[in-house]
């Protein structure tokens, strides 16, 4: 870290929009949290003008509830395995696709393409393409790898994995460009080093090229996971949860108890829980992956 | 983020295997096909990689008999019907959700960006210790599910009575996790300006403001660029604030209107790529035409 | 910080904040001097955006200062939308064919007056909450009826429709051993999913204790209860049967109807507004049938309602109710509605003659197992009289069908909507 000026406190103008920023993460994210903690003690209802303090009723009862569980796990087993598909695919296609020429140029170009796009727009295209009737269907027939059409999204353990499938499609166009950048930065004289030494072409993808990925995979990695914990807008618009549910993530069940069944307290509760998880994961996932950096 | 770890140019980086593979004579015919072959599959797998993108733009032109018959095949001969169709529906859809997309992403764009950067550029004044607790503070919000805030933000608007307006939606993005994305650029790329710069227009006399606007701002212009974009995207993008935050009542922005538009009733595919490749080509075009900065932006955050 | 700069700062930037955003917002404009009012419509194949918006103008003409801005839920589940509208603080001052009862007691409808329902409509308390209506009974609908295509049933050498439970079951053999798939289902939407189950928790356990949904809610009676789980196991059974199509989940609601009607499939159970989709080239090759009950006892699964609920908190009750009124005797209205969306018009003293309008003969049958005298019973989960559902129990409902059509676990399934149902009313 380099030395800087003096910290300076009179300055009220600066001063001024300071306090204006740090007020705006107060009111519109610390309380927020304050207000959904509170509120997970409670047995509010939008439509009851009253509510109860109940505790931790509320908690209590999270640890019964299947559909609670039921999507918890969708929602880790997804991050989880996108996280891992998406930054898989994502070094595979940025080693690919590290070349200079005009092609090139222009496939790592497109292959952003995804994460350009709203997640509405992407689930929309791709509810076609998975339909009953749609092009994947089409195409597969047509190759004689299936011998009838498959109900990508007709049945829970399907639609979960097209919900995965329509997310690592997404995030592979942002790993893949992170990589590459991850990629170019790695000096050249490395790998003719070890072509002197007479590494083969796994060899130097094993001991050079993959450790030095390692940064760009932390911040990939990370953010992954993050996206995955957070993902709204691809799942309803592709499934809306269903079929029976099976693609309700935490999120979707946290807005479908706000909205749709009047429970405010509990939809807080589970609020909660989520935030929790997801922090626990992201500090864990960072401080492996920083350790790793270090270590590689 | 400092200077060395900025993407190097096309130019500057050699490709790997052209430079590493001895060019011993016999070897050359082969090294030629590999190289062809790599071209092939990587050309291959980009081409499947995008299949939905090529889609919707080959689609958007299709009538939906053409769709029907050969989804895949080009647009012969092509029809501008469908785009025309969709600028033209009653309710208006993609006019106003343009728009109020456009006046969503602007307003909360100009007023991030200031926000962010003097924010940034006061906290790096600050002692090491404060910066580390309230930077924590901030990346936590980027983590924070919006999900979780999404009741209490509704509940808080509506204690502002700017609960489904635009200044509501707009105040929070300004306040949720987009400021924190912002003050993290910021404050990363706060480090690699000398101190020295800064000091000396202190001693010049120069107030903090006119130091940031005149001196700091314009050393920032790479990181206002991420910042800019990225918002920008993001903000578009978004489909759970303007659908709860934003409501009907006021209007759709273009993920919610063509969410509301192409309904789940709508087997009309011709008329639903036309929606979709008139919501997808503002991103789209903003994406080729900075491509570059795009690039520098996702670079500085990957080696940081 | 001192306060006095901290509150001086947070005014500004608000200031600031509302004086750059307010002139750029693009709120909806009323009418000069008019009242605008919000009116939360959804829309269906039948039910176009060119209808609501031409009933909405001719409305508009009868209330003079009137304006209707339209507010279209994002699907058929409306009950839904106006409940993260209300949550969001933007309850629609009108609201389309919604169910009543959480919102009626939560005090956010205001009743029509029961003079004016009693002086124009055949059931004037056919879809009243407790005692009072909420919307008005302009027509009727039976959900689900077996609907079925009569030259696919002539193909497979079935004479006549089934009326015992056993009879529909070797219908269902015959179709499928004459390579035919006997019943369509459009499993991708909710809803649609549920209309097997509707039909036969209707007929079976409504049929032999009409007041079943009453005493659900005084917990004397159980979805766990045998006669339930006995009724859902027949689902299953013509599920594991075939006789609903392999991908049956991954059909839109769109797409079911296009596949009943171009022959894909023998037999549809729908409500009644498939009727409107009918196609009118060939509509002779249709029938219907109520879901059978094991005795071949017939029970007609029965709801009342059509038109719009207003806002207890609307800011001009007098024009929205008379918007609303207006609509609900709209000629125009029950044209389209008898016509596209196979409603059943419940208009005092009036026969389907007096409504100038030009069905096809399944419509006319239908329609008699609403005038004829019969065993009717609320339709599970549609009824939006005191036999409504607590607030969310219908999407569980709906995701137990669906589950329910990959799963063995009815006893699983039924256990989880008791556990919905008493967290709903908790």
């Amino acid at each position: 870290m380099t030395t800087r000026a003096r910290p300076r406190r009179g300055d009220p103008a600066l001063g001024t929009i300071a306090v204006v920023a740090l007020g705006l993460y107060v009111l519109f994210i610390l309380v927020p949290v304050i207000m959904s903690a509170w509120k997970s003690l409670t047995d509010e209802n939008p439509l009851l003008a009253q509510s109860r303090f109940v505790g931790i009723a509320n908690y209590t009862e999270m640890t019964h509830d299947s559909a609670l569980a039921a999507s918890l796990t969708f929602t880790l087993i997804l991050a989880a395995a996108v996280t891992l598909v998406a930054n898989a695919a994502g070094i595979g296609f940025a080693t690919l696709l590290n070349k200079t020429s005009l092609s090139f140029r222009v496939m790592r170009t497109v292959a952003f393409l995804p994460q350009v796009l709203s997640g509405v727009i992407v689930a929309f295209v791709w509810r076609y393409l998975l339909a009953q009737d749609g092009i994947l269907n089409h195409v597969l027939l047509s190759l004689g790898i299936i011998g009838q059409p498959v109900t990508w999204l007709g049945t829970p353990h399907l639609a979960m994995f097209s919900v995965g499938l329509v997310a690592a499609w997404v995030l592979t166009g942002f790993t893949t460009v992170v990589h590459l950048a991850a990629l170019q930065s790695i000096p050249v004289e490395l790998y003719q080093a070890a072509m002197v030494d007479g590494a083969g072409r796994w060899k130097r993808f094993r001991h050079i090229t993959f450790p030095m990925l390692a940064p760009g995979t932390t911040i990939s990695v990370t953010i992954s996971l993050i996206t995955m914990l957070k993902l709204y807008d691809i799942i309803a618009v592709l499934t809306s949860g269903g079929p029976a549910d099976s693609t309700q993530s935490t999120a979707l069940y946290i807005i479908q108890l706000a909205f749709t069944d009047d429970r405010y307290g509990y939809a807080s509760a589970v609020a909660m829980l989520l935030l929790v998880v997801s922090a626990g994961i992201a500090l864990t996932v960072t401080s492996l992956l920083r350790r790793r950096e270090v270590e590689l | 983020m400092t200077a060395s770890t900025e993407p190097r140019t096309a130019a500057q980086r050699p490709a790997v295997t052209a430079t590493a593979v001895p060019a011993s004579v016999p070897r050359r015919g082969l090294r030629a096909w590999a190289t062809k072959g790599h071209l092939v599959a990587a050309g291959l797998i980009t081409l499947a990689f995008v299949s939905p993108i090529y889609l919707t733009l080959v689609n958007a032109f299709k009538s939906q008999d053409q769709i029907i018959s050969n989804p895949a095949a080009p647009p012969a001969p092509p029809t501008l019907r469908n785009l025309t169709d969709a600028l033209s529906r009653p309710d208006r859809i993609i006019e106003i959700g343009l728009s109020n997309s456009a006046l969503t992403v602007v307003a909360s764009v100009l007023l991030i960006i200031p926000l962010g950067s003097a924010f940034s550029f006061w906290l790096s004044r600050r002692s090491a210790r404060f910066r580390g607790i309230v930077l924590g503070g901030f990346a936590a919000g980027l983590m924070i599910p919006p999900a979780v805030v999404l009741l209490p933000t509704i509940r808080i608007l509506t204690f502002l009575h700017l609960d489904h307006t635009y200044p509501g939606l707009i105040l929070a993005n300004v306040g949720g996790g987009y400021l924190s994305f912002a003050v993290f650029v910021y404050s990363g790329f706060l480090r690699s300006i000398p101190a020295e710069i800064i000091e000396a227009a202190t001693v010049d006399g120069a107030g903090s403001l006119r130091i940031w606007w005149k001196i700091v701002m314009p050393l920032l212009r790479p990181a206002t660029a991420t910042v800019a974009i990225f918002l920008s995207l993001w903000i578009w993008n978004d489909f759970m604030n303007p659908q709860f935050i934003l409501g009907p009542l006021k209007g759709q922005t273009i993920t919610t209107g063509i969410y509301l538009s192409v309904g789940q009733y709508s087997t009309n595919y011709a008329q639903l790529f036309g929606v979709m490749l008139l919501a997808a080509v503002i991103p789209v075009a903003g994406y080729l035409a900075l491509q570059k900065q795009f690039i520098a932006g996702l670079t500085s955050g990957a080696s940081k | 910080m001192r306060h006095t700069r901290l509150t001086a700062a947070c005014i500004a930037a608000g200031l600031a904040l509302l004086t750059g955003c307010s002139a750029a917002s693009t709120g909806g404009s009323a009418a000069a001097g008019g009242t605008t009012l919000t009116y939360l419509t959804f829309e269906t194949p039948s039910l176009t955006a060119s209808f609501w918006d031409t009933s909405i103008a001719n409305g508009e003409k009868k209330v003079p200062g009137l304006t209707i801005k339209k507010i279209v839920a994002p699907s058929t589940d409306r009950d839904a939308y106006a409940k993260q509208l209300q949550a969001s603080g933007q309850f629609p001052d009108l609201l389309q064919s919604i169910t009543p009862s959480t919102f009626a007691t939560a005090g956010l409808l205001k009743p029509y007056d029961q003079n004016w329902v009693n002086a124009n409509f055949m059931l004037p308390m056919g879809n009243a909450y407790k005692g009072k209506v909420y919307i008005p009974p302009t027509n009727s609908q039976i959900i689900p009826m077996v609907f079925y295509n009569k030259k696919m049933f002539a193909k497979a050498g079935i004479t006549a429709v089934p009326k015992t439970w056993a009879d529909f079951m070797a219908v269902n053999a015959k179709l499928k051993a004459a390579g035919m798939t006997p019943i369509e289902l459009g499993g991708g939407d909710p809803f649609a999913a549920s209309m097997p189950l509707v039909g036969i928790l209707s007929a079976d356990v409504l049929g032999k204790d009409p007041n079943w949904l009453q005493e659900r809610y005084a917990g004397k009676v159980h979805f766990t209860d045998a006669n339930v789980e006995a009724a859902v196991a027949k689902y299953r059974t013509m599920v594991k049967n075939g006789d609903f199509e392999d991908g049956a989940l991954g059909v839109k609601y769109a797409d079911s109807i296009t596949n009943f009607t171009s022959g894909k499939t023998a037999m549809y159970m729908m409500g009644s507004w498939f009727l409107g989709s009918v196609p009118k080239a060939n509509a002779d090759d249709f029938g219907s049938f109520m879901t059978p009950t094991d005795d071949g006892s017939l029970v007609v699964p029965f709801a009342v309602g059509g038109s719009m609920a207003i806002s207890a908190k609307t800011a001009d009750p007098a024009k929205a109710t008379a918007f609303a009124e207006a609509w609900s005797l709209d000629p125009a209205n029950y044209k389209t509605l008898i016509e596209g969306d196979g409603a059943f018009p419940m208009l005092k003293g009036k026969t389907l003659a007096d409504y100038n309008v030009n069905v096809t003969q399944v419509f006319k049958d239908s329609y008699s197992y609403v005038t004829d005298q019969n065993t009717k019973v609320s339709a599970f989960g549609w009824a939006t009289n005191d036999d409504s559902m607590p607030s969310g129990l219908n999407d569980a409902f709906y995701a137990a069908s669906q589950a329910l059509f990959t799963s063995d676990d009815v006893n699983g399934q039924m256990a989880k909507l008791d556990a919905a149902w008493d967290a709903a009313t908790k």
